[in-house]
């Protein structure tokens, strides 16, 4: 609907909850389902917001621009408030992630142990950058804050699983691990 | 009070401050960034730490409660070692240039000075953020210099109510974010610039006068936009404008500002301006006008200019009579300027056809409150209505646009009081997000609305009968015409819920006193004043008139529109509303004036009759009954309903003279052109929707030969007595008036209502409101209270009437018409600041997402819209703002983009408004 030839200039409006409602992934029927199910159910909870965020992070999979917009809408909070949180929490991300996720430990303990190398090293193996996702989607690379065990470090966290005392010889094997599933099928 | 000792001495201080502020009223200085005496504590930047005896560590002075006892050190050596180190700190991020005055003082940069830190070597040695990264053209934001205060974004949530603002990320990436992190306008930024004056560094500037230096004088004065009535400080250098900055005393607006009032100030210097008198040619040469081809310009003479247009006017005035002649004079010009107008008018030509822009805007409020109080005007001050009010009731007004410091007050009551807040208007206005409940009613339904929430009223005797019984009358009769507005009847008309209709009529019962506000629309249909007085209905039923908190207040459009009807810019009425059907004030004037010799009959005597209103006189310009126009500061060629007429109109005239400051639309069918000067340039006074009357001070000399308009109309009005060699002697005869201020002694002279207002005690720091009887007298913030002007209120009944044009089959889509943030009436001014025009560069019309898809619309698109009477074009605006079927678009822009080529001059019967709010049109893609 947008004409993207000429500038919207005039950006006072309230925004048009029918033009937002236009964009990905709002205009999936299936994500739209899910998203107003979890705001229906937590919209008059006190604190409700940190609960959304976490269930809209978890079934969606991301809270991207539009996604923030509409909660803001609904809820009535300001859409800087609702930015602020999601780029607080590491846990919160804006786009997509892959499949499988290798969370970087950029703790204390595990920083002086060598998480910088561990992030080279398995960023030379899939050819991206830590924060990007590879092209077929299979692996995200993030950091991530202190998981609290601080005595394995470095610790590498691949979707819910911990591993310490990780070397970067140990880094090619697990991601072989992460890709067998997708030889497999 | 309560003793505490700071530093070794003792003071008694109040309880219940915070020992900052306590502190800071003692004269002691504590440094301090994130705090601010209008915000709320925030308590993070750690610079304001002291010592206090028994707490371990420092603790933020800005969040500590004084307590009595208390022993406080502000500035030990530990102190001034931490500070430092707070400093530094903050100065890893930070980079900028050195110096503390940048336009703006960096208070930042000023503490660094104080405690020694060495900002040029242990700032960040280049920028991490883009210098001046978003492209809006009014602030100017450089994250470099951002010390994370959140000043900006506590002044953005809890004064102007708009909550742009806010933190994003985290430790050394923290950063501030517009929305959702967009540009500020993507983010809904209203550009009022607070955030900007509340900012502490360099982060966040006023672009538009960024590298202008620093101003050589500052004059306080009135602005010159809307009827709010804030004041400012025009700041001067080498003569010229070069920015606005708010004045803490300003009486309506404190500190705060709109983006007009603090950024359109450019079309002060603007190259149009008109710099000499011009007449056209054929003036100088045979006098025969050719109605087909006008005649070039010619720049002239003050002198040649003034002879032309006195001896054209004498020469009508004895062909026909004076009443052949009609007069606009100007909401846009101060109260001086208005009464000379008036005079002018009456003493020098003899006609009461004098009439302004109020006809458009609230004529059908000074009509309505007239006959339901007495008295036409806004009844409480905004500032009594946000300290007392407990609801708030909006309908017709889109407040926070078009009066938006009161529209960010009305925001700060419902934050900080929990006022509750009802909004009517068949558009989503924004200020609705604020209400308790939204009522979308169809566009003019009005009476119908309003009668049912009082059938409900009635039906469960939530009324204020002790109210009624003692201070108004005609109840009984009012009453019966209830009886038809069952909430039933008034869902199927106005399409509002009759769930929706109860709970609004309950929550006006239970939140008293409850304040009305309203605007064009209310004023502007052909039901405008059945309208008024239905609202004036329902204000005494509840009790509601004559209280703090209360009242009745429509929000006049223009900075002196409320001043030009009090000086008797108007056909029927003498300045202070002194009727002229009234032998009593028709005497006065006459004797005043001199306008009746001794000697019985006199050629000059006032007419008992009333005049005719501006939507009268221009149509008569057709028949010829009128055969010229003097018009000072208005453009009814834009603002006029269905200008094509008007075009016609004006094309018949003999004679139109122009006072202007540029050369509108109208200046095309004008046969001499006056220059007159903006508010920067002259002395006067401005009388502001609450009836505050406030002064205009001269900060730059006119442009040109422009002179300012005082002085162009008493030169006129001499001019002509000299040419009608008519002897005028008496204290209030004359017209050789010195300055402003001598204008006003006149007016206080013969105006009641203005007789204690004098420059002396408005130069003294008084503010105003009329009336003011005497020169001991304080004025009058609220009106009726103990008993009506008129003495008993009057209930009127009112009866539901369809608008004179309604969709059809032809014409399928309603149109409604208003204004927007960034323009202000017709636009001269507006369209020629550049930064205004920008963000708004033209006609936008607002269409509603199911008549895009309907139509095929797509954002931005090039349309259409026609009626039965012209063709307006503009970019489709798809926003469900509006509803199905309602399309929306504004007057600020001429030509094919004028609105104003499609409204129907359908009039009210009794105040002859139009129907702006209301006709037909059909969409057409191009």
């Amino acid at each position: 609907m947008e004409d993207q030839s000429s500038k919207q200039t005039y950006g006072l409006s309230t925004p048009s909850m029918h033009l937002l409602l236009n964009e990905f992934p709002l205009n999936q029927v299936e994500s739209r389902e899910i998203i107003d199910k979890i705001l229906l159910s937590f919209k008059d909870v006190p604190g409700g917001l940190m609960v959304i965020l976490n269930e809209i992070q978890s079934q969606i999979g991301y809270i991207s621009q539009p996604i923030q917009e509409y909660i803001s809408a609904i809820l009535n909070i300001p859409v800087s408030t609702i930015t602020g949180v999601v780029s607080f929490y590491s846990f919160f991300t804006t786009k997509p992630r892959g499949d499988h996720t290798i969370k970087f430990c950029m703790g204390t303990a595990c920083y002086v142990g060598g998480t910088p190398q561990l992030m080279r090293k398995a960023e030379q193996i899939l050819d991206i950058q830590t924060g990007d996702t590879t092209p077929d989607n299979h692996i995200t690379m993030e950091v991530c804050r202190c998981v609290g065990s601080c005595s394995q470090a470095p610790v590498v966290v691949v979707d819910e699983q911990l591993y310490g005392r990780v070397r970067p010889s140990k880094i090619p094997p697990l991601i072989r691990e992460i890709m067998k599933t997708y030889e497999d099928s | 009070m309560i003793p505490i000792t700071i530093n070794g001495k003792q003071y008694d201080v109040p309880e219940g401050k915070t020992l900052l502020r306590v502190a800071q009223d003692l004269g002691i200085t504590i440094p301090s960034l994130c705090d601010h005496p209008d915000l709320t504590p925030h308590g993070g930047c750690r610079l304001c730490d002291v010592e206090v005896k028994g707490l371990r560590n420092p603790i933020a002075a800005c969040t500590l409660p004084v307590s009595a006892n208390m022993e406080i050190m502000t500035e030990t050596e530990d102190l001034q070692d931490a500070r430092k180190t707070i400093l530094e700190l903050m100065l890893v991020n930070y980079h900028g240039p050195l110096s503390i005055e940048n336009g703006k003082t960096n208070y930042f940069l000023k503490w660094c000075q104080q405690y020694n830190v060495d900002v040029q070597n242990k700032m960040r040695k280049e920028p991490k953020y883009k210098v001046d990264s978003d492209p809006n053209p009014f602030i100017r934001v450089d994250l470099n210099q951002c010390i994370l205060c959140t000043r900006c974004i506590r002044a953005c949530a809890e004064i102007q109510g708009r909550f742009v603002w806010g933190m994003a990320n985290r430790g050394i990436e923290n950063q501030i974010i517009a929305g959702s992190g967009v540009p500020l306008l993507q983010a809904r930024c209203e550009s009022c610039g607070a955030c900007v004056d509340y900012c502490p560094t360099g982060a966040l500037g006023h672009k538009p006068s960024f590298g202008a230096g620093s101003s050589e004088k500052k004059v306080q004065t009135t602005c010159s936009f809307c009827g709010v009535g804030c004041n400012f400080d025009l700041n001067v250098k080498n003569d010229q404008v070069i920015k606005i900055t708010p004045n803490p005393n300003a009486p309506v607006n404190g500190k705060h500002l709109c983006v007009k009032g603090r950024y359109g100030y450019k079309f002060i210097n603007h190259p149009d301006r008109l710099k000499q008198p011009m007449v056209r040619e054929y003036l100088l040469q045979d006098g025969q006008k050719n109605s087909q081809e006008i005649g070039p310009w010619v720049e002239v003479d003050w002198d040649t200019a003034l002879t032309i247009v006195a001896k054209k006017l004498i020469q009508i005035k004895h062909e026909s009579d004076p009443d052949s002649i009609g007069l606009l004079t100007s909401a846009k010009c101060t109260n001086e300027e208005n009464y000379l107008m008036n005079k002018l008018s009456r003493q020098v030509i003899g006609t009461h056809n004098i009439d302004h822009c109020a006809r458009l805007c609230h004529s059908s409020t000074v009509s309505g409150l007239a006959m339901s109080f007495g008295s036409g005007a806004m009844s409480n001050t905004v500032q009594d209505i946000v300290d007392h009010a407990e609801s708030i009731f909006i309908i017709g007004s889109n407040t926070t646009e078009q009066h938006p410091v009161i529209g960010s007050k009305i925001r700060q009551a419902i934050i900080r009081r929990k006022v509750k807040l009802i909004v009517a208007d068949p558009r989503k206005i924004d200020i609705a997000e604020f209400s308790s409940i939204y009522l979308r009613h169809k566009a003019g339904t009005d009476v119908a609305l309003i009668n049912g929430l009082m059938h409900i009223i009635l039906e469960n005797n939530w009324q204020d009968q002790q109210y009624i019984d003692e201070r108004c009358e005609n109840f009984e009769e009012f009453k019966a015409t209830l009886a038809g507005y069952s909430p039933e009847i008034v869902s199927s008309i106005t399409g509002i819920s009759v769930n929706d209709l109860i709970k609004t009529a309950e929550m006006m019962a239970a939140h008293k006193p409850m304040a009305v506000f309203w605007a064009m629309g209310i004023t502007q249909h052909s039901t405008g004043v059945l309208n008024v007085l239905t609202l004036a209905n329902l204000q005494m039923l509840l009790g509601n008139m004559g209280v703090p908190g209360g009242g009745v207040n429509p929000l006049r459009g223009q900075n002196n529109v409320q001043g030009a009807c009090d000086m008797g810019g108007l056909p029927n009425v003498f300045p202070g509303y002194q009727t002229v059907t009234s032998q009593d004030f028709i005497d006065k004037f006459n004797l005043a004036w001199q306008t009746k010799s001794s000697s019985g009959k006199h050629d000059n005597e006032l007419s008992i009759k009333p005049g005719l209103t501006s939507t009268e006189m221009i149509p008569m310009a057709l028949d010829g009954k009128i055969r010229a126009l003097y018009i000072m500061g208005e453009n009814p060629l834009v603002t006029d309903p269905d200008v094509n007429h008007t075009r016609k109109c004006l094309q018949a005239c003999d004679f139109i003279v122009l006072q202007e400051i540029f050369p509108s639309d109208t200046s095309a069918f004008a046969d001499v052109l006056l220059p007159g000067v903006s508010f920067a340039e002259k002395d006067g006074t401005f009388t502001n929707t609450e009836r505050r009357v406030q002064l205009v001070r001269q900060a730059i000399t006119p442009k040109g030969s422009a002179k300012p308009d005082w002085e162009i109309l008493s030169n006129l009005a001499n001019k002509i007595l000299n040419e009608e060699q008519r002897e005028i002697t008496g204290e209030f005869a004359g017209w050789d008036y010195k300055n402003a201020s001598e204008i006003m002694e006149e007016i206080g002279a013969l105006t009641p209502s203005y007789a204690g207002i004098n420059y002396d005690r408005l130069n003294h720091g008084e503010s105003l409101h009329w009336p003011v009887k005497d020169s001991q007298h304080p004025g009058t913030p609220i009106l009726h209270i103990g008993s009506f002007t008129r003495g008993k209120g009057k209930f009127h009944p009112t009866e539901h009437i369809d608008p004179k044009e309604m969709p059809d089959e032809e014409f399928p889509l309603l149109l409604t018409t208003g204004r927007v943030l960034y323009h202000w009436h017709a636009g001269e001014m507006t369209r020629r600041s550049s930064d205004l025009l920008e963000v708004y560069p033209g006609a936008y019309i607002e269409v509603h997402p199911e008549d895009a898809i309907k139509y095929g619309i797509r954002q931005n698109q090039q349309i259409t819209l026609n009626s039965r009477r012209g063709t307006t074009r503009g970019k489709a605006l798809i926003t469900d703002r509006v509803s199905p079927g309602l399309v929306f678009a504004n007057f600020h822009f001429p030509g094919e983009q004028n609105t104003n080529n499609l409204t129907i001059a359908a009039l009210d019967p009794v105040a002859k408004i139009p129907e702006y709010k209301v006709c037909a049109v059909k969409l057409v893609i191009e």
